[in-house]
């Protein structure tokens, strides 16, 4: 069991990386306001395309003109979160370019804690826009109080699956910049294919045979369909093999990414400072 | 006394993939510096200084050789090295989008340092930076990042300082305060520096290094003796200076004499030599003999071959 006094000191250190990068985020907030706005104009895009698709077919799976808003405010939501991927390695190049990383990395504290702080720091820069989208959703599309939970949750699993990938990628980004725009270019083709704003129906075989195997697809497919089904049990019930995608994805990822960065760290060390 | 950072035959070999060479950034390092003692690297720049920094901070690893802090392996226990160490590298390592302030909160909070706000105010009043510390750094000038950066190290309450180029681009009366502080400090302190003047003021002892050897250690008046060929000296005397000078002519162990406004100035090639010199002097009225060190500056340049 960890001692009551070290459990203090790391809550302190991972408050203390939090609110230094907030403050720092909060250095210029027109940056803050457009990272806001960009996956608005992400889902506006889909939604006049699929405005005028659903002139010509009624239903795209359960997705209809009245409830294809709903997709898209969980698009916006999951378009932040997945930032979670990006905000690892853009930190660690953004210590990097300020030469402040050797003070973090010669700093007394566990690695986990600095990644932890990193992660808190940018779900509290996400919060205030994510927190809108859904009393908007909520407003639009009402559910139960334990389907709004369940949703949650199943967004919170969702932040552990990208900030596994993101804590991979951000070791990179320490060591090997090169790796990283090739990870990034791979994630690129993974997003493409995971019917993030366009739902699977309108897209044709050979592409849907691509999707079918992103475990992605199903991660997202599950949290839309557990909002628009509004019963945890049914939802779970109807998509077994999308739940059992979703828990694996969420206790997989953060320990092959803790993994792959802890050994990437020790072996290549720092460079390019 | 004890050694608290040992070095051996420690080298640090960078491969260069563009031009498939290699550069030795350090060559065969060996040092011992004592706990308490404050010891200062002098060398041109790309001589290896800052790498050396960088191996006791483990944020690089040494291709061969060994080094120790507090008698820990850098290699083998990094974390438990990072636990004696501070370090200043330069203005870096500080935040330039938020505060002075927060830079030094975030870091006492980092490094749990208790009663962070009254120290942080303490240290930067004897820097003269109170009154910016809740501006921007961004909007610091060059010197201040540099004293602000120095605060961030001080306040890490450790046993060995290691300092990169602490009062690079400082004006006289912040550098004078800044030696002030670490003579004060009670510390092991490590410190790379391009100015001889603070080196000399603040060490006990100096290296140099240069192309990643060391070439010379020793306290500074070891340094001097080692490497005084010549000593120059200045004699006044009342009067006969042409005497003088045409007794001293062709003198072996007088390697220059010129005459200089009202005496003569000479050169010997050792101090063994003094009691010839004496002799002769003991015939005229002298009213001055001065010995006329060499600058480290002289020395730095002698050393390094470049002089």
């Amino acid at each position: 069991m960890i001692p009551f006094h070290a459990l203090k000191d790391n809550i302190s250190q991972i408050l203390a990386i939090t609110e230094k990068n907030v403050k720092l985020h909060l250095r210029y907030k027109f940056g803050l306001i457009f990272a806001i706005i960009n996956p608005l104009l992400a889902i506006y895009i889909p939604l006049i395309i699929m405005g005028n698709l659903f002139e010509f077919s009624n239903q795209f799976g359960v997705w209809n003109s009245q409830n294809f808003i709903v997709y898209q405010f969980i698009a916006y939501n999951i378009s932040l979160l997945k930032s979670l991927v990006n905000v690892f390695p853009k930190q660690f190049q953004m210590e990097k370019f300020w030469k402040t990383l050797p003070a973090l990395i010669i700093g007394p504290f566990d690695r986990i804690n600095l990644l932890l702080g990193i992660l808190f720091s940018h779900i509290i820069i996400i919060s205030p826009p994510f927190l809108v989208i859904i009393v908007l959703n909520l407003i639009y599309y009402p559910i139960s109080i334990i389907s709004f939970l369940f949703f949650l949750f199943e967004f919170l699993l969702i932040a552990l699956i990208f900030s596994g990938i993101g804590i991979a990628f951000g070791v990179f980004a320490i060591s090997n910049e090169n790796v990283l725009k090739v990870l990034n270019f791979l994630i690129g083709f993974v997003y493409l294919f995971s019917c993030l704003t366009f739902p699977f129906q309108i897209f044709p075989d050979f592409i849907q045979n691509v999707i079918v195997i992103n475990p992605l697809y199903y991660v997202f497919d599950f949290l839309r369909m557990s909002w628009i089904n509004n019963n945890v049990a049914l939802t779970i019930t109807n998509y077994p093999f999308h739940f059992l995608i979703l828990i694996s994805c969420a206790i997989i990822l953060p320990i092959v990414g803790t993994y792959i960065f802890s050994k990437v760290y020790k072996k290549y060390g720092i460079t390019g400072f | 006394m004890k050694n608290i950072i040992e070095t051996n035959s420690v080298s640090k070999i960078y491969k260069l993939k563009d031009e498939k060479k290699e550069i030795v950034a350090l060559d065969n390092v060996s040092l011992n510096i004592n706990e308490g003692e404050i010891f200062g690297l002098l060398g041109p720049n790309g001589a290896g200084k800052t790498t050396l920094i960088k191996v006791f901070t483990t944020l690089t690893q040494p291709t061969e050789g060994w080094a120790k802090i507090d008698g820990v392996d850098v290699v083998e226990n990094p974390k438990k090295v990072k636990s004696k160490l501070a370090l200043m590298l330069g203005s870096e390592m500080l935040y330039y989008r938020i505060t002075g302030y927060d830079n030094l909160k975030f870091f006492c909070k980092v490094y749990k340092i208790p009663d962070y706000k009254e120290k942080i105010y303490a240290l930067a009043k004897v820097f003269g930076l109170d009154k910016w510390l809740r501006e921007y750094v961004g909007q610091y000038s060059s010197g201040m990042k540099m004293k602000l950066a120095l605060c961030r190290t001080l306040l890490i309450d450790r046993k060995i300082l290691l300092l990169d180029e602490p009062t690079l681009g400082l004006d006289v009366e912040s550098t004078h305060i800044i030696i002030n502080k670490l003579k004060d400090m009670n510390r092991t302190i490590f410190l790379t520096s391009h100015d001889l003047n603070v080196v000399e003021k603040l060490c006990d002892r100096i290296a140099f290094i240069n192309e990643g050897k060391i070439l010379k250690i020793g306290t500074k008046q070891d340094i001097q003796n080692l490497y005084k060929s010549q000593i120059d000296i200045k004699i006044e005397i009342q009067q006969s200076i042409e005497e003088l000078k045409n007794e001293l002519l062709n003198k072996e162990f007088l390697s220059n004499i010129e005459i200089e406004n009202n005496g003569i100035l000479i050169s010997i090639k050792d101090r063994t030599y003094y009691q010839k010199l004496l002799q002769i002097l003991g015939k005229y009225p002298v009213l001055k003999f001065q010995e006329q060190e060499s600058s480290l500056e002289e020395l730095f340049l002698k050393i390094t071959g470049k002089f």
